[in-house]
């Protein structure tokens, strides 16, 4: 176990979370079991009170954990410096056996708190509150990934051993490599790629058909296909060295940490594309700003990824 | 979007913060004095990583060592010759240095062995050889000190040569033929140099062996390989390469800032607990504010609000404040007295400037490492407040 100040700053904030969050646990089931809009009981009084106590401290956590999941990258990438054989975060993830997992619920989680920061919000301006007890429900649920990824996060830094030597993400992320991962590059790059614009079409006829069924397919599949393209085709034109396949190695300095700029675009453009839909849906409104917004931003992550192969290929005059 | 900032309920939180000002400048300036204290520990802890990280540039890639019964020993020179076989190999120079401890003044000198034409492996060491007569030096006795040994040995009586006692028990009597200019104090500050065959008389060493070698690899991606062949041909060599070096400064500097760092834990917890305690008891005053702000129809999430935008003021000012004063202390006035617990003290240590060393990062962490805990610890009292009823406080 190492402990670099980053480290202590994102375990005294789990810390401060899973304390925060078992508050709102507790009160949030009593909640979600006991809320009547139309009673004039006392408990249902003292019950809407506790409600904002629980979506302040829900809103804390949730604000607070996005960010800090750029943090925990910039912490494995600055780790990838002390750890033996890793260049990158990937190496530092991969160390342990769980690393991945925990980067997987960490991505999943800012989907589900980002959609109940919005659905809050939306309740909140409503004057009956309409979404109460389905805002607590949800955060009933989505309890289990908050503290699955805070119990992962603990392990993950404490079971971090320095002296151990690890892969670099030259091996783990190629077709030579024996883990699950290989398999993305068995698959063929153009079809991966053609997918990848396909969904991005789709998305663009599904904001002028106004359908919001595919237009939130096709954000899921177009968040997966972005980043089983990036790792197979685009990243490679971004090292200009086609056996690089590193989705993390973006977030460098001699990258320009052009990865937190494609991540971000990626993330807002996906998530609006999907909660902000959901939302609509749940509020029956046809409100566009969303919509507006997710186009925007997916078309944005489709030109930047898109312009390196072009200005590759405009420069050198082949392909990768 | 409609979530826009509310800048009325801004500008009733600057007020309201204005307003109560003993109670908050209080909370503020322990706030701001842990946020000092934190960001200076870390600034120092990153500078000092970086300048001995530009030092380490100019080390050799690796550095041989002999170690025979698990402590180390002197290195016989014939091996050089084996060494330069190995392919890959630039240099490798058997070095003759080693501490002396000159007990009036408790401190220890560096003495470094030279010969006279030798190739040196630093651009340092280089600059200083070829600046300065080897033969003559033999010839006359001679030495060549750094500017703080010069003046330790002037402090004690020893104006132009200085008797060195021999492992055997004689004096041995070296003049200062002169000293280091300035620009390379840092590396050369404790050092003294002299020709090779004092050195050996002084430690009272085989003339056949040195302390240890290195050596120097053109082609930065062969190390690894280098060493595994050094390994094999000597296994009673340790070697240490550059990277080693690296990481284990880092490691060194991460171990003694995480140290600083839990010691803070402690105090962010109690500040916590100040924070929590401070807020919790509300005046009649305040309460009554509450009453007449729901009465002309705030509702709980305004109270909320306006809470939250003061603590936010309140805990962004302290930590501004807190960075700007710790940049000012630390590379301003170079960190008096917190430098000591990086630097170790010592009538040797050079004096050296701190390097800027502040990234987006840095600034990153410290304010996850300070603003969230004290709003964490506003929410609860400031949930508090704002369920209190109208009719119940005004009366």
């Amino acid at each position: 176990m190492t402990l670099t100040p980053e480290i202590i700053a994102l375990l005294m904030l789990d810390a401060l979370f899973l304390f925060f969050s078992l508050i709102a646990l507790v009160l949030s089931v009593r909640i979600f079991l006991k809320w009547d809009m139309h009673s004039t009981h006392a408990l249902q009084y003292s019950l809407e009170k506790q409600s904002y106590l629980v979506s302040v401290v829900i809103k804390y956590i949730f604000t607070l954990k996005i960010p800090l999941f750029l943090f925990f990258i910039f912490t494995c990438n600055k780790l990838s410096n002390i750890i033996t054989g890793a260049m990158c975060a990937a190496g530092v993830v991969n160390s342990v056996d769980f690393g991945l997992y925990l980067t997987v619920f960490k991505i999943i989680n800012l989907y589900f708190f980002g959609f109940w920061l919005l659905l809050n919000r939306a309740d909140m301006k409503e004057e009956k509150l309409p979404f109460t007890k389905l805002k607590f429900l949800l955060f009933i649920l989505f309890f289990v990934p908050l503290l699955a990824e805070i119990v992962l996060e603990i392990s993950f830094f404490s079971s971090l051993n320095i002296s151990k030597i690890v892969s670099c993400c030259g091996t783990l992320f190629s077709a030579a490599s024996t883990s699950y991962l290989s398999l993305l590059f068995k698959v063929d790059k153009t079809l991966v790629v053609g997918i990848f614009y396909f969904f991005a079409f789709l998305i663009g006829i599904a904001y002028f058909l106004k359908n919001s069924v595919v237009f939130i397919f096709a954000n899921g599949m177009f968040v997966i296909f972005a980043i089983v393209s990036l790792i197979v085709f685009f990243s490679t034109y971004v090292y200009e060295l086609p056996t690089h396949n590193c989705p993390f190695c973006l977030l460098q300095k001699e990258y320009y940490g052009v990865g937190y700029v494609m991540y971000v675009t990626l993330y807002i453009g996906t998530f609006f594309g999907i909660g902000g839909t959901i939302l609509n849906g749940l509020l029956r409104s046809d409100d566009r700003l969303f919509l507006k917004i997710s186009l925007l931003f997916d078309t944005l992550y489709v030109l930047i990824v898109s312009a390196y192969p072009l200005s590759y290929y405009l420069k050198n005059g082949v392909w990768l | 979007m409609k979530n826009k900032i509310n800048l009325f309920l801004v500008e009733y939180a600057i007020n309201a913060l204005v307003r109560r000002g003993g109670k908050h400048f209080f909370i503020g300036f322990i706030f701001t004095f842990l946020i000092f204290l934190l960001s200076s520990t870390l600034f120092i802890s990153d500078a000092i990583k970086l300048e001995l990280g530009s030092a380490l540039h100019a080390l050799p890639e690796i550095t041989l060592q002999r170690f025979v019964a698990g402590k180390q020993s002197d290195v016989p020179i014939q091996r050089v010759d084996a060494l330069l076989d190995i392919e890959g190999v630039k240099s490798a120079i058997p070095r003759v240095w080693g501490y002396y401890y000159f007990k009036p003044a408790g401190v220890n000198f560096s003495v470094i062995g030279m010969d006279a034409f030798s190739r040196q492996y630093t651009q340092t060491l280089q600059t200083i050889v070829d600046g300065i007569d080897m033969k003559a030096l033999e010839k006359e006795n001679g030495m060549i000190v750094g500017e703080g040994v010069k003046k330790i040995l002037g402090a004690n009586y020893y104006q132009d040569f200085f008797n060195f006692v021999t492992s055997d028990g004689q004096w041995k009597k070296v003049f200062i033929a002169g000293t280091f200019n300035a620009s390379i104090s840092l590396e050369a500050n404790d050092m003294i140099l002299l020709p090779k065959k004092i050195a050996y008389e002084i430690f009272g060493m085989d003339t056949t062996r040195a302390t240890d070698i290195v050596v120097s690899v053109s082609n930065p991606k062969e190390i690894s390989m280098v060493v595994n062949k050094i390994n094999l041909l000597y296994p009673d060599m340790r070697t240490i390469t550059k990277d080693d070096i690296r990481v284990s400064y880092q490691n060194i500097f991460d171990y003694k800032s995480g140290f600083f760092l839990s010691l803070f834990m402690v105090c962010a917890f109690t500040f916590f607990i100040i924070v929590y305690d401070k807020l919790s008891g509300l005046s009649s005053e305040e309460k009554k504010e509450i009453g007449i702000l729901k009465a002309v129809g705030w509702s709980m999430d305004d109270i909320i609000k306006e809470k939250f935008y003061e603590s936010f003021i309140l805990s962004l000012g302290a930590f501004m404040l807190g960075i700007c004063f710790s940049l000012f202390f630390v590379y301003g006035l170079q960190a008096p007295l917190l430098r000591d617990i990086f630097m170790g003290y010592s009538n040797l240590k050079p004096s050296f400037n701190l390097p800027f060393s502040v990234d987006g990062g840095m600034l990153c962490l410290l304010f996850l490492l300070s603003v969230p805990i004290y709003i964490g610890a506003t929410l609860i009292p400031t949930w508090r407040a704002s369920i209190l009823d109208a009719d119940e406080v005004m009366r």
